[in-house]
């Protein structure tokens, strides 16, 4: 634990202080616009940092990431606007909140999950890292597809009240998620000869017109030319109840965990995380069906969630030389040109900028608290004082400018549009949109995952469930499609129970 | 007032062409990077892209475009203009081996061949208990045990693939190719013994045979790799004509005038030499390697063609 002493002091300088402050107010903003995610900031900025300190240039990472993914819960609570594809779940029960005028309160909520969940990863980071990320080297082709499979199985909790409905959007997902460059075969699928189609719809794309639009349009149909006063809009600081925090914690340790667990496997990320999360803390409610009509705990769930599964998703990157998402290539590559050789040993290397960079993590989550909590939620929640007319159109043109620079092409513009259509409508005919990018999300990753692995046992499909994790993995997706169920049935029969006694 | 408008006119045509190029670069450049942020090519590319802005006098923009292994990225620029402002940094993939398993825009005629920047060998390795100590060795296990074993690769028909379907090829070998979504995906899965042998670029996997938990036996280039001495290179078992490297390469669009091509492959020239690249590029396992022009036509042309028979005889050609 030496390294981490030196560590500190060297984080503990100027430079990186001030560069984490900037990056996590920054990173809220970038996680409050939809379109604009953390990926693309990271890529933009990553060249300026080339010639920086990269304590400095890490720090800069550190807070984008982490606070971005706060930041995406800022329109999830207002506006119902995923603000991130890791913050969908958020809005689930966020908005809800906000409804019933408990705007404030889903947000503080919300900040203090989000800097629980960082923190708690961070830690795994600093200590179980290496440890963790030895262990995911036994995830193969099938537990992978497994791991899809066990997603897929919470769907059942997101359909609402039609279910027959959530299983059509999830289809439609998956439908959208085969489109493009089939990776195993090499044949394109649904790209009608299209050259941007080859690389498959862009989930950014499709999410921020599926989620943000219907929204939008909602608020242009209620033709508000005022919008809230402040005295509507009762920010002042809600301090929690007594018992309040304690109610929180089971749900804070469990999608801590969960999101460490998704966020070490690479290829899976925030936004499983946070599914997952929400998922397991309305399993374990005594009062299911409170969630997505404004449970706190839903909140909490989805935001702890998703900020679990950064720090966590630097793990194998720093201790394999493996990045599991893109943010994770993206901090590879600049310590690469910064002349580290990633690999097991990044860390002797120089163990300074690595534990130092393991400390931004940390250090990053708690300034959630301070950025978040003290300023920028009182002051984004301001727009819910502009009127429907100056809002709307201006989300439309973030939206676009967001959308635009992801690929730096216009037909993404028409996607966009075109999934926006679909959502509204979609929306009017009361099917649930969750579904749709679950599949997209999971589908891909299924599909390719099992056909690795029958290419691999040679076509021999017992073989999907002989290997130890997997089956745990098979039998958990089993349990987890019958826990509601058997949770129904034995309701019913309780209730039935009481009616003869009476 | 017939001078005056040949004067005009000699002004319009003026301002169009020659001080055009005398000026160029005048303006930001961007570069297109037909994958990812964050990748090989992309960091290459970033790290090249310094020290081409300091030296052009210019800034540089760099535009990622992934997906379709490339193709996306190279179809979108195909259509700029040819003003040298648009410039395509890539690495041979996507104009060699793509076309071939997939229907694309372009071809090669569809780009300006400006200058090669840099090049490094794929390599196979295996677990420490592989029973096979060298390439020769390697080579004969897999002919022995056809279908036995399975290697991970970067994608079906990707450049990696073909690598190594040359050398099996030749030698009868047939192995099973399991495509991953990249060389980091292919690490974990042979790290984790999920495959056989590990199919990839070397950089990622030199720190696990340096702890001795990964052997590499064979390398795709003709000569040996220092980094990997107990590696083959393909001369020394004679395949020295099925030699595949990875190399990156920076492209103008169709039409892009010669002077402009000139003075760019000159000032990368400089700057891929450059010690501080040089450094950079050896600690990804990459040699600096400059073709400029129609050299660099004439090297895309034969490794089009070796590889269009390789793909064609492992039936992926489309």
């Amino acid at each position: 634990m030496d390294f981490l002493l030196n560590a500190t002091s060297a984080v503990m300088a100027t430079g990186p202080l001030v560069a984490m402050l900037g990056a996590t107010l920054l990173g809220v903003l970038i996680g409050a616009l939809p379109g604009l995610n953390p990926v693309m900031a990271i890529a933009l900025l990553l060249p300026l940092t080339y010639s920086m300190d990269p304590l400095v240039a890490l720090a800069m990472v550190a807070g984008i990431y982490n606070g971005s993914m706060y930041g995406g819960a800022i329109p999830a609570i207002l506006l119902r606007i995923p603000g991130t594809p890791a913050s969908i779940a958020t809005t689930f029960d966020g908005f809800p909140m906000a409804e019933k005028g408990e705007a404030a309160k889903a947000l503080k909520i919300a900040c203090w999950s989000s800097a629980v969940g960082g923190i708690a990863s961070a830690l795994a980071l600093m200590t179980v890292g290496p440890l963790l990320a030895r262990a995911t080297l036994h995830f193969g082709p099938a537990e992978y597809f497994w791991i899809a499979m066990f997603g897929m199985a919470s769907v059942g909790v997101m359909v609402g009240s039609d279910p027959v409905k959530g299983v059509m959007a999830a289809v439609l997902g998956l439908l959208l998620g085969t489109v493009g460059i089939d990776q195993l075969s090499g044949q394109a699928r649904y790209t009608f000869d299209q050259p941007w189609l080859l690389g498959g719809l862009d989930l950014v794309v499709v999410l921020v017109g599926l989620y943000a639009l219907p929204p939008v349009l909602q608020l242009a149909e209620k033709c508000d030319l005022k919008g809230l006063s402040a005295a509507q809009l009762r920010l002042a600081s809600v301090p929690f109840r007594k018992g309040e925090v304690k109610g929180l914690l089971p749900t804070w340790g469990r999608s801590s965990l969960i999101g460490i667990f998704v966020g070490i496997l690479p290829g899976a990320g925030g936004n499983i995380a946070a599914f997952l999360s929400y998922n397991a803390a309305k399993n374990a409610s005594s009062e299911p069906e409170s969630f997505g009509k404004g449970n706190p705990q839903g909140v909490a769930a989805a935001e702890c969630g998703n900020n679990a599964d950064n720090a966590a998703s630097m793990i194998p990157a720093l201790t394999l030389g493996i990045p599991g998402n893109v943010v994770a290539a993206l901090v590879l590559s600049a310590l690469m040109i910064h002349g580290l050789q990633p690999g097991p040993q990044l860390f002797h290397q120089n163990p300074v900028l690595v534990g130092g960079f393991m400390i931004e993590m940390l250090l990053t989550s708690v300034l959630i608290l301070l950025v978040g909590g003290a300023a920028a939620t009182r002051i984004f929640a301001q727009i819910q004082r502009l009127p429907g007319v100056l809002l709307v159109p201006s989300i439309l043109v973030l939206m676009c400018v967001g959308v635009y620079v992801i690929n730096g092409r216009p037909v993404d513009l028409w996607v966009m549009l075109a999934a926006g259509t679909a959502g509204y409508l979609l929306e009017k005919l009361n099917v649930p949109l969750a579904p749709i990018i679950l599949g997209m999300i999971l589908g891909p990753m299924a599909e390719q995952s099992v056909r690795r692995a029958l290419l691999i046992s040679r076509g021999d499909p017992v073989e999907l469930l002989t290997r130890p994790i997997s089956a745990v993995l098979a039998v958990a997706t089993v349990a987890m499609i019958l826990w509601p169920v058997m949770k129904a049935i034995k309701r019913r029969r309780a209730k039935n129970m009481s009616e003869n006694n009476a | 007032m017939k001078i005056n408008k040949i004067i005009v006119a000699a002004a319009l045509l003026g301002c169009t062409s020659s001080p055009a190029l005398s000026d160029y670069p005048e303006r930001p450049i961007e570069l297109t990077i037909p994958a990812g942020a964050g990748g090989g090519t992309d960091t290459s590319a970033r790290k090249l892209a310094l020290l081409l802005e300091e030296k052009l006098g210019t800034s540089i923009a760099v535009l990622n475009v992934g997906g379709g292994g490339g193709s996306v990225g190279a179809s979108q620029f195909m259509q700029a203009k040819p003003d040298g402002y648009a410039l395509f940094a890539t690495w041979n993939s996507p104009l060699t081996t793509v076309p071939q398993v997939q229907n694309v825009a372009y071809t090669l005629d569809s780009f300006t061949p400006i200058a090669s920047t840099s090049e490094t060998a794929y390599t196979l390795c295996v677990h420490p208990e592989f029973p096979a100590e060298t390439g020769e060795e390697f080579l004969a296990e897999l002919a022995a045990n056809p279908d036995k074993y399975t290697y991970g690769n970067d994608g079906i028909g990707g450049t990696m693939q073909l690598a190594a379907e040359r050398i099996f090829q030749a030698r009868d070998i047939k192995a099973v190719a399991i495509p991953f979504g990249g060389a980091g995906e292919t690490l974990q899965n042979f790290l984790g013994k999920h495959v056989d042998i590990y199919g990839g670029s070397i950089s990622p996997v030199l720190p696990y045979v340096e702890e001795k938990q990964a052997k590499c036996l064979v390398v795709t280039s003709a000569a040996d790799v220092p980094a990997l001495p107990q590696a083959a290179g393909l001369e020394s078992l004679g395949l020295g004509d099925k030699e595949t490297l990875l190399w990156r390469a920076i492209l103008g669009p169709k039409g892009l005038d010669q002077a402009i091509v000139d003075k760019l492959a000159a000032v990368i020239d400089e700057a891929v030499n450059d010690p501080s690249y040089v450094e950079f590029l050896a600690s990804k396992g990459e040699v600096p390697n400059v073709v400029k022009g129609e050299a660099l036509g004439e090297r895309l042309r034969e490794e089009f063609d070796a590889l269009a028979v390789v793909s064609k005889n492992l039936g992926l050609a489309k």
